[in-house]
Formats: structure tokens, C-alpha cells, sequence
């Protein structure tokens, strides 16, 4: 039920821009003049709305067609930008075409025109990614749930790697990271005190955006290494899913309404069933137990959310409604996702990565760390489990392959519309 | 009881040399599990300010003693109640979630919307114990209503009015939406019956000195368990860890075993007419003892509406657990208290007046 968010449009957003395009100009797979027309018309037809709505707020202010004119700028200015490098492209291929332009012109315009397509191509990449509508969850904080997968004992001392890599990625990036449930094999609840490893661990991410930079994590890592108890020396490989949900603020805010039932945050209460675990008997003087769980059920998608951390049962009350919360909007925004890429699917071969593909491998042995959506292979391997800046720029190449995967879709939705 | 068996132990083993001891009072895997991981928190803490040197020592020790039975809460030093983290020390029984739910349903019922209250409402505790029930029902109340409130909460044991000042002082809140709010020493029960181990005022003497003979809500969770029931239903960390005089009241030879456990309730019931009291709230220890206390009050004619409340009383009724026929029963679980109230405050409680 709880499928990968595949594409993160919000990178663009959320990163140093640099960094994006250098990712982009590198393993852009929509590459320069062949940017669809499909997708140069859209943008025309959204430039001319721009402008019709910057006439209607100069008569009268609003504030949703301010937003909405502020959602549009960017591709307005990306447009601009394609039509002036494309206009000075066709100007230089004019210039030597002519047969009248003497010979030191045309080699000073020959030597430009390399330059002038690397323009091109940059504007067109800038432009279909402006176009990619922006993830309704990007600006939100996030939960990363880890858990070991197959590989036993060894899957779990590499879920526990795992989490020490994101705490150290998060503190490196001035992210707020805390520890909501940490289960050990040992039931110990500090991993630098249980060699043992992980069986869960639940971290929230508590900065805006780290939804967006975290959901190119979602998925399985493979380890392959000589696990500490291993005797013979040989080589094992093992897996941890990682999961990332969206964090909502306890009462919405002013996007993020819980009591309009139109929104994906929407729970209705009366649709949730409240179980909390009591001691059973006579109860009241007659036992002491300390009982504090609370389990809660949305009836309608049987999707369930449950904690037993606390030994306050209102505070794993308010645990369990968050992550309740976070379970059902990310199912729904998912299924509509899921929508998406049928229809994309239909048209062209669109790659996905669910959360049962193994997207990285970690591999000891040779140092190295693969990624298999962006391809990338880096060596630094202590650098990326450190959570340092190899590790940045892995995930770097992920939310690029994303925003590629997207303008992909997106041309191919859009022109399935002609 | 039933023995644990040798694969639950086997398998708590391999998790935690410390966990098996954990087993006997937990019962269960992921509830010893979970008391492990509270005990070492606290260990590690403990031990992070030099009252002890190491912490896994430290550790050994509270799972040795747990193991043996002593509650949880004690070898923590604190139980939460609704909200509140509520300090417990041996000698005072230990705060339970049920009447946490008795209280906050109360608040619920008197401050929902278009009820009229007092302009000060006037709340009593007998059998107050660590004063959780005033503690609370002020926590819930002055974060709907803006009513001021008095309370007072009486118990008979010094440890546990001791405690219950020192919860008051922990958890203080500075706008004070109260006009006042003390724990007195106090015997609830004399003069009708003599408690031996009483060398304490009678409650109308303390009330009297204090000024204060007019109250409108009176709240008593007191000793419930007949001494048959004490060795038959509860739990041994209970009987061997917890005060009797917490538990089980003082009884006459004469009455019926099953009756053993009522003698506090037709005491309370007086109290609250010579007090003038609106409203009652008593925890009982089930649906018997709930009817029998429902029909004494019946019997003392002034009560306007009387109903019984199981463990969640907020929760939907269970189909099977209707069928009561007498007085109105709300909520899912065991029969947990019942509520009675006069007349004069059909006005606090607009859903009580139309339940009857
Ligand atoms: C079941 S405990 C309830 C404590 C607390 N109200 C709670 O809910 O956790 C009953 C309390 O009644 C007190 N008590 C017993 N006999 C009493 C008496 N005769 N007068 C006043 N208090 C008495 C005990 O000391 C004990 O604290």
C-alpha cells in the first residue's frame, strides 16, 4: 500500500539551483532542440494566461490569482529564455547560411553556434522542468520509516547503518532529525549500545522540504559485505527498505486544510476506530499494569497506525494520529500517481521504481555505491554511510533522474492529449 | 495464573538476558519489552546524574525488584494520568487509566456547548490519593471553560496528602483560573464506622474549620475491593506492593461477602446531601457494585438522573454490553462508575437532562 513517491518535482526548488543543472546538462535524457512541441505549446498557452491574469490583478487585487500568477512565473521567464537562446541560434545558422557573410564572420559565428545550442539545450531542460507541476508534499516535513529486509541478523545491523547514515546526513545538512520509535533485535532502544542491530526505526524529520529531499531514498538498499560475524570470510547480501511519508502540521495550515473533505489530508474521525490496550479483568484497583498502547484503524481503507512508545497513552495517541494521517495521504496521492503512470505507461515505456525494487547497493567489498535509477557509481563509500557530501550527491543524481522521468511522463501525457 | 511457557521464556532470553525476570509481571513479550526499554531510560538517567554510578547495574537491580512484582510505576517514580505525569511513591496506590477516562468524560459532559455554569464551580475529592482527580479534572476544565474553579482533595493517609501537595506544587500552571485549591488530612468514614488505623479529624471537622460546608461536584474514587476479591481478582503486584487501606474498605462480619466492598458509598451518599452537592461522580469495581450503589442513591430520592459509566464511557455503546435495564449505561468495557446528579444542575449538563 505503501508505494515509493517515484518523482520529486521539488528538487528544483528545494536545491542550490547549480547543482541541478550541472546534474541535468550531464544525464539529461530530454536533451536540447528535441524538446517536444507538445510541451512548447503548453508553455505558450500558460504564458498567456499569465499575462491575462497580471491585466485582472492590476484591476483588483487577490490573492489566489497572485498565487496562482506566482506558480506561472517560472515558466514564463523559462520560455523567455528558450525563445532568446533559439532566436540567437537561428540567427547565427542565418549568418552562415548566407552566402553574402565574408568567411571571418562565419567562423566567428561557426565557433558560437556549439556555444549557443549548450545554451538551447540548457533553456529547453529549464523549461520542461518548469512545467512539472509541484508535489503537493515537497515543502512538508517527513517521517522516514527503516526496517530490515532479507539477510537476517546482517540486514538488521545494516538497517541500523542506515538510520546512523541519515542522522548524520541530517545533522551535516542543518536538518532536524529525532528518533520516534527505535526497536533493536536486543530491545535495547540506543544503537551505539546494541550490536545487535535494527528491527524498526521511525525518524521525523522535522525542517520543511525534507520530504522533498528525502523521497529518493524510498525503496530497498542492498548491502553486499563480509558481515562481522561471518567466519569464512564470505561475502553476504542483505536489504533495508526505507520508507518516507509526509508530516503534517497537528492542525493544517492554510494549504494543508484536515477539515476540508476534498484534500488528501483529510481523516474523518468518525471513520477511525480507537483501540487502546487495557489490561483485561476487572481492571481499575484491582491491576497496575501499565497499558499505554493505542492502536487506531481507518475503517474505510483498513490502514492502520499504532504505538507503544510512550508510556503516555495521550501521547501515543497523538503519535499514532500523525503517522494514521501520513499512511492515508501518501495512499491516496499514490493512487493517483499510480493513475498517472498507466496513463503515461500507455504511451511510452515510462521507468518506475516502486518500493519493492532495489534502487542502491552499498558494496563493501569494492568501496563502491551504485545507484540503479540515476546509474550513478561513486567510491567514497565511508563518505556516503557517513552521510556526507558523496552521499549529497548521490541523492543529487536521483532527484534529477526523477525530474527527468517526469518531463518524460509529462510529454508523453501531453501529447496523448492531442 | 497462567505459567509462562518454556518458548515465550526461551525467546525472551534471546532478545535480553533481563528480560525473562520481566515476563512474570508482564505477562507478555512486547509489554516486557517495552517496560525494558523504559527501565533502562530511566536507569541511564539516573545514573547520568550521579545518584547511581553505572547504569546497567542500576538496571539490573530495577528488573530484580520488578521481577519480584513491584510495580512499574514505583521503581519509575511516576504513572501518567490523561496528560499528566503524576509522581507515585509506595504507600500511595498508583493512579489507573479508567478513572483518567471517568474524569476528563466528565469535563467533556459539563463544559460542552450552550451548558450553563456557576460562576465558580466548587469541586470536593474524597479518598484523593496522589490528588490525580483534582489535578486532572482542573487540567481538563480550565482548557474549555473559563469558570473559575475551587477544589479540595481529602485523604486519610499523610503520605498520600504529602504527595498530593507535591504533585499541586509540580504542576502548577501560572494563570490561575482557580480561586483555590488545598489537600486536607481527613477521616471520610468517621463517625459512622471507626477506622483503627485513623488518628485523623473527621471530614466535617476539617470542612468546617476551612469554611467551606457548600460544594457542588463530589468526586470519590475510594477503597472498592471486598477482602474476598482482594485474594481472588488482583493482581499480585497489587496485593503485595500497593496500601491496603487503598483497596479494600472496612467492613462488617455481618454483611454479605459480595457487599464487603460498598461500606464508603452510603458515607459519600450523605456527605453529598449534607454538603449540598449537584453533582456525583464515585468509581466502582463493577457493574454489580455499580447497581447496588446506583440504587442506594435511587433510594435517598434526590437525585434527579443517575447513570453508569463503563471503562471508556465516551466510546459507542457495544451492542452486547446494552441491555441494562434500570439506569442508563454509557460506554465499552466494565461497569466503572456511577454518575448522579440533582435538579439544580440540569442547566451544567444539557446531554445528562436529556439521557434521563
Ligand atoms: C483507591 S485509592 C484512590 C486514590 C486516588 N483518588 C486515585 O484515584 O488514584 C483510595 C484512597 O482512599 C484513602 N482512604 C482510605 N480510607 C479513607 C478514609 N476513611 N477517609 C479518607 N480517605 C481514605 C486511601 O488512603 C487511598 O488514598
Amino acid at each position: 500500500m505503501f508505494r515509493t513517491s517515484w518523482a520529486c518535482r521539488t528538487c528544483l526548488y528545494r536545491l542550490p539551483r547549480q547543482v541541478v543543472w550541472r546534474q541535468l546538462r550531464f544525464q539529461s535524457t530530454t536533451s536540447a532542440g528535441n524538446i517536444s512541441p507538445a510541451l512548447i505549446a503548453r508553455a505558450r498557452s500558460m504564458t498567456s494566461e499569465h499575462s491575462q491574469l497580471s491585466k485582472q490583478l492590476a484591476d483588483a487585487f487577490e490573492s489566489k490569482t497572485a498565487k496562482k500568477i506566482g506558480e506561472l512565473t517560472p515558466v514564463v521567464s523559462a520560455l523567455k529564455d528558450w525563445d532568446k537562446a533559439n532566436e540567437s541560434l537561428r540567427e547565427l545558422k542565418t549568418l552562415i547560411d548566407d552566402p553574402s557573410t565574408d568567411k571571418e564572420l562565419r567562423d566567428l559565428a561557426t565557433e558560437d553556434i556549439e556555444q549557443s545550442k549548450g545554451q538551447l539545450s540548457r533553456a529547453s531542460q529549464i523549461l520542461a522542468s518548469s512545467l512539472i507541476p509541484k508535489h503537493p508534499f515537497a515543502d512538508l516535513p517527513c517521517f522516514l520509516e527503516v526496517r530490515p529486509g532479507i539477510g537476517g541478523g546482517e540486514a538488521a545491523i545494516f538497517a541500523g547503518d542506515l538510520v546512523k547514515m541519515f542522522q548524520a546526513y541530517c545533522s551535516k545538512n542543518g536538518l532536524n532529525v529525532a528518533i520516534l520509535k527505535l526497536e533493536t533485535a536486543d530491545g535495547t532502544s540506543n544503537l551505539s549500545l546494541s550490536g545487535a542491530g535494527l528491527t524498526e526505526a521511525i525518524l521525523e524529520i522535522d525542517s520543511p522540504g525534507a520530504y522533498g529531499i528525502f523521497s529518493c531514498e524510498a525503496g530497498v538498499h542492498r548491502v553486499q559485505r563480509v558481515p562481522a560475524t561471518e567466519t569464512k570470510g564470505r561475502t553476504h547480501t542483505s536489504a533495508a527498505s526505507v520508507i518516507v511519508l509526509p508530516s503534517f502540521p497537528a492542525n493544517g495550515s492554510e494549504e494543508l486544510d484536515f477539515n476540508d473533505p476534498n484534500s488528501d489530508f483529510f481523516v474523518d474521525p468518525k471513520d477511525v476506530r480507537v483501540d487502546v490496550m487495557r489490561a483485561s479483568g476487572a481492571g481499575g484497583q484491582h491491576v497496575n499494569k501499565t497499558e499505554s498502547a493505542v492502536r487506531l484503524t481507518h475503517i474505510p481503507t483498513n490502514t492502520v497506525a499504532a504505538s507503544q512508545e510512550q508510556r503516555s497513552q495521550a501521547r501515543n495517541k497523538e503519535q499514532a494520529w500523525t503517522m494514521l494521517r501520513a499512511r492515508i495521504a501518501q495512499a491516496r496521492r499514490e493512487a493517483r500517481e499510480e493513475e498517472m503512470v498507466r496513463l503515461r505507461r500507455s504511451v511510452v515505456g515510462v521507468a518506475k521504481t516502486g518500493r519493492q525494487d532495489k534502487i542502491r547497493t552499498y558494496n563493501w567489498n569494492q568501496q563502491r555505491v551504485t545507484d540503479h535509477r540515476s546509474g550513478l557509481s561513486v567510491h567514497d563509500l565511508d563518505d556516503v554511510i557517513e552521510g556526507g557530501d558523496t552521499l549529497e550527491k548521490v541523492m543529487a543524481s536521483v532527484r534529477a533522474w526523477m525530474v527527468d522521468q517526469e518531463i518524460l511522463g509529462l510529454v508523453a501525457e501531453v501529447e496523448s492529449q492531442k | 495464573m497462567p505459567r509462562i511457557s518454556p518458548s515465550a521464556l526461551r525467546q525472551a532470553r534471546a532478545i535480553s538476558p533481563l528480560l525473562p525476570q520481566l515476563l512474570r509481571p508482564c505477562r507478555e513479550l512486547q509489554s516486557a519489552q517495552n517496560e525494558l526499554r523504559w527501565l533502562r531510560e530511566h536507569a541511564v538517567k539516573v545514573a547520568s546524574t550521579k545518584q547511581w554510578p553505572q547504569w546497567h547495574s542500576y538496571l539490573q537491580v530495577l528488573c530484580r525488584k520488578r521481577g519480584k512484582g513491584v510495580p512499574l510505576q514505583y521503581l519509575l517514580g511516576s504513572e501518567y494520568f490523561g496528560d499528566l505525569e503524576i509522581i507515585c511513591k509506595p504507600g500511595v496506590l498508583i493512579p489507573r487509566p479508567e478513572t483518567a477516562a471517568s474524569v476528563t468524560f466528565l469535563v467533556e459532559r459539563l463544559t460542552e456547548k450552550g451548558h450553563q455554569l456557576p460562576g465558580e464551580l466548587r469541586v470536593l475529592d474524597l479518598c484523593t490519593g496522589t490528588g490525580c482527580i483534582p489535578l486532572l479534572f482542573r487540567h481538563e476544565f480550565s482548557r474549555r471553560s473559563s469558570t473559575r474553579l475551587r477544589l479540595m482533595g481529602v485523604d486519610i493517609s499523610r503520605a498520600a496528602v504529602e504527595l498530593a501537595l507535591q504533585n499541586q506544587g509540580r504542576l502548577e500552571t501560572p494563570p490561575r483560573v482557580y480561586t483555590a485549591f488545598s489537600f486536607h488530612q481527613a477521616d471520610v468514614l468517621s463517625p459512622n464506622l471507626s477506622n483503627p488505623s485513623a488518628s485523623c479529624p473527621p471530614l466535617f471537622e476539617v470542612l468546617n474549620d476551612q469554611g467551606h460546608m457548600q460544594w457542588d461536584i463530589l468526586i470519590s474514587n475510594p477503597p472498592y475491593i471486598s477482602p474476598q476479591s482482594f485474594f481472588r481478582d488482583t493482581a499480585r503486584s497489587v496485593r503485595n506492593f500497593e496500601p491496603h487501606l487503598a483497596l479494600v474498605p472496612p467492613s462488617s462480619p455481618i454483611v454479605p461477602d459480595e457487599e464487603k466492598g460498598d461500606p464508603f458509598y452510603p458515607r459519600l451518599l450523605e456527605i453529598a446531601e449534607k454538603l449540598n452537592v449537584k453533582v456525583v461522580l464515585f468509581e466502582v469495581a463493577d457493574l454489580q457494585q455499580a447497581d447496588r450503589v446506583a440504587e442506594m442513591a435511587q433510594r435517598g430520592g434526590i437525585w434527579k438522573g443517575i447513570e453508569i459509566w463503563r471503562d471508556e464511557p465516551s466510546a459507542p455503546s457495544h451492542q452486547n454490553e446494552t441491555g441494562h435495564v434500570q439506569f442508563p449505561t454509557l460506554g465499552r468495557g466494565n461497569g466503572r462508575s456511577v454518575f448522579c446528579w440533582r435538579d439544580a444542575a440540569k442547566s451544567w449538563l444539557g446531554a445528562a437532562a436529556r439521557a434521563a
